[in-house]
């Protein structure tokens, strides 16, 4: 059963455990109608790549996004080359998957150049690799990332980089964890806001750069969950009010969530998406036919 | 202003220094059928493949590749595919080496023994775009193909027909990426909305940074469901006047459409389709 009024929300296949299609079930019985998938729930499956792209294929779950292609830019010589066969390879999974999204995260390597001049020029190759593909490229700054770490730099580079695929995904964890305020949106094309993906987690403070990644990686939970959901709120409202009608994805890695049943992690993301769209979006009712969503392009 | 500064804003526009068309290539599993419909248009047959089934077919300054090799009916569908531009360039590999660091995907070379290599890119759809530099000095069709006996390879066109361009069908919201797409990797430049061409004008206009062709990006009709995807989907031919070249084409068994809404006119005019859907589009121009 699909709840219209939350369809713009979806889960994560990170958030769960298990093989690809007990966690296709449990999130399309929460009644979520898409969800964004990461490059090792295709490679992992046991009977190839192929096999999961038809798994969700026959789920009719929508694809929101598939992740993640890290440390693309600012490289040269050969790891410039090595980066563009995995970009390449990346970029087959999404387009096999129909997803409309590949999301890159910035850059953490230190070969990496601080040149935004050249970071731009990479971001714009990668865009024209995914072009033909039909994919838009969203291009998020990691907390933690070597030169680019929120998302007025990644804006900055998206906009020099002008490629009409290529836009920026946020992510409220990174937000939150550099304090990026959320005004700072405001100077962003809506329409070049490609993914949002919303997470909280559990303490006010993250003091160091290796507590970021631990958190991030470890102990996020659902919006709603965790201590800021003020922040989030105030995050999803400005969004709306910006004129964003994109999709928004929990990303929610945890390690309690990857030993609980299925459903009922599930269900705890349906809780936190029927929060948002009630309690913050207003959306009392569930709106008819879904009038918030987008038909995203396709080839 | 000296001379060798204004070839560098020449090198500027056109970076691989594109000159035209050199080929067209179609695949289809019925290679025969396409080729009836290619002579009836006044193309002839007048080379083959050393190695594989693959005919070329000339008119005038055009030539165009029917390409049966390991194409099935059943995999790849009974209508005739456009599957690859070939480009003529000042230098094919620099062309394509300069189109991938731009991030253009390069085509796996297949070429037997003592066949040309022949670099490439990935276009729209299952298409490619081929770079050929041999055109000036000698033809690459020496080396590949074997002369069809008694057949003359210079064929006169008909009604002075040449390339004026090809049609590809994009997704919705999809030109502006596709314009993109063919202005940063091969300096195409779009036309404004005003300059139009032909009986079918929707859609955006690219010209080629040497001004001899056209790509014409035309986005599904908002009311049409149209799964088949992106593709080239038709070329179209320049025609110095349009009525006496529908009128040579008709006396060569050619059918038009001639609808209320969509007929021969001075600018331009279409083909029936053929085969469950080649068609070819007239357009008022010279050479």
């Amino acid at each position: 059963m699909t709840a219209e009024y939350i369809a713009d929300f979806g889960m994560d296949t990170i958030s769960l455990a298990g093989p690809l299609a007990a966690k296709l079930r449990a999130i399309k019985e929460a009644g979520f109608s898409q969800v964004m998938f990461a490059a090792r729930d295709l490679v992992g499956h046991p009977d190839g790549w192929h096999a999961a792209v038809e798994e969700v294929k026959a789920s009719g779950l929508r694809v929101t996004g598939f992740q993640v292609l890290r440390d693309f830019e600012g490289l040269s010589g050969h790891l410039h080359d090595y980066k563009v066969d995995i970009a390449r390879s990346m970029i087959e999974m999404c387009a096999a998957l129909r997803s409309p999204i590949l999301l890159a995260c910035s850059s953490t390597s230190r070969h990496a150049t601080d040149d935004e001049a050249l970071i731009a020029r990479d971001l714009r190759k990668l865009a024209m690799m995914a072009l033909p593909h039909g994919i838009k490229v969203a291009y998020e700054g990691l907390s933690w990332g070597r030169h680019i770490n929120d998302c007025v730099g990644a804006w900055r580079v998206v906009e020099r980089a002008d490629a009409p695929n290529l836009g920026i995904g946020v992510d409220s964890f990174h937000s939150f964890a550099t304090r990026t305020p959320t005004e700072a949106l405001q100077d962003v094309d809506p329409e070049k806001i490609y993914l949002v993906q919303l997470a909280d987690f559990m303490w006010q403070e993250i003091r160091t750069v290796e507590e970021r990644i631990e958190t991030a990686r470890h102990f996020r939970v659902f919006p709603g969950e965790g201590v800021h959901s003020e922040e989030l709120r105030r995050l999803v409202i400005e969004l709306d009010a910006l004129g964003y009608r994109g999709d928004y994805s929990f990303e929610v890695f945890n390690d309690d969530y990857t030993q609980m049943p299925l459903p009922v992690v599930a269900e705890r993301a349906r809780r936190s998406a029927a929060w948002l769209a009630e309690d913050v979006l207003h959306r009392a009712v569930p709106l008819p036919g879904g009038s918030r969503l987008r038909s995203a392009p396709r080839p | 202003m000296s001379s060798l500064d204004r070839e560098a804003v020449i090198e500027a526009s056109n970076p691989l220094g594109i000159e035209g068309i050199e080929f067209i290539e179609y695949t289809t599993p019925r290679p025969q059928a396409l080729g009836q419909v290619l002579e009836s248009i006044g193309f002839r047959p007048i080379a083959r493949h050393r190695s594989r089934e693959v005919m070329l077919y000339r008119q005038g300054g055009m030539n165009i590749v029917v390409n049966a090799h390991g194409v099935s009916p059943a995999a790849d569908g009974e209508t005739p595919q456009i599957a690859a531009i070939a480009l003529r360039v000042r230098d094919a590999g620099s062309a394509q080496a300069r189109v991938v660091e731009q991030g253009g995907w390069p085509v796996p070379v297949k070429v037997q023994p003592m066949e040309l290599h022949i670099p490439g890119v990935h276009g729209a759809g299952a298409s490619r775009i081929y770079f050929i530099d041999r055109w000036r000095e000698f033809s690459i069709y020496d080396v590949d193909f074997i002369p069809v006996p008694t057949v003359d390879p210079v064929v006169p066109a008909v009604a002075g027909l040449h390339w004026f361009g090809v049609v590809q069908y994009v997704g919705a919201d999809r030109s502006a990426d596709w314009c993109a797409f063919y202005g940063s990797l091969f300096g195409f430049v779009e036309v404004p909305a005003d300059k139009r061409f032909g009986i079918l004008p929707r859609g955006s206009i690219l010209a080629s940074p040497c001004g001899t062709f056209y790509l014409q990006l035309i986005e599904p009709d908002s009311l049409v469901v149209d799964d088949t995807g992106e593709r080239l989907q038709r070329v179209a031919f320049g025609a110095p006047d349009v009525p006496a070249a529908v009128k040579a084409l008709r006396a060569r068994g050619i059918d038009f459409v001639e609808t209320d809404t969509l007929h021969t006119e001075v600018r331009g005019a279409l083909t029936r389709p053929q085969l469950g859907g080649v068609m070819f589009e007239l357009v008022h121009h010279h050479e």
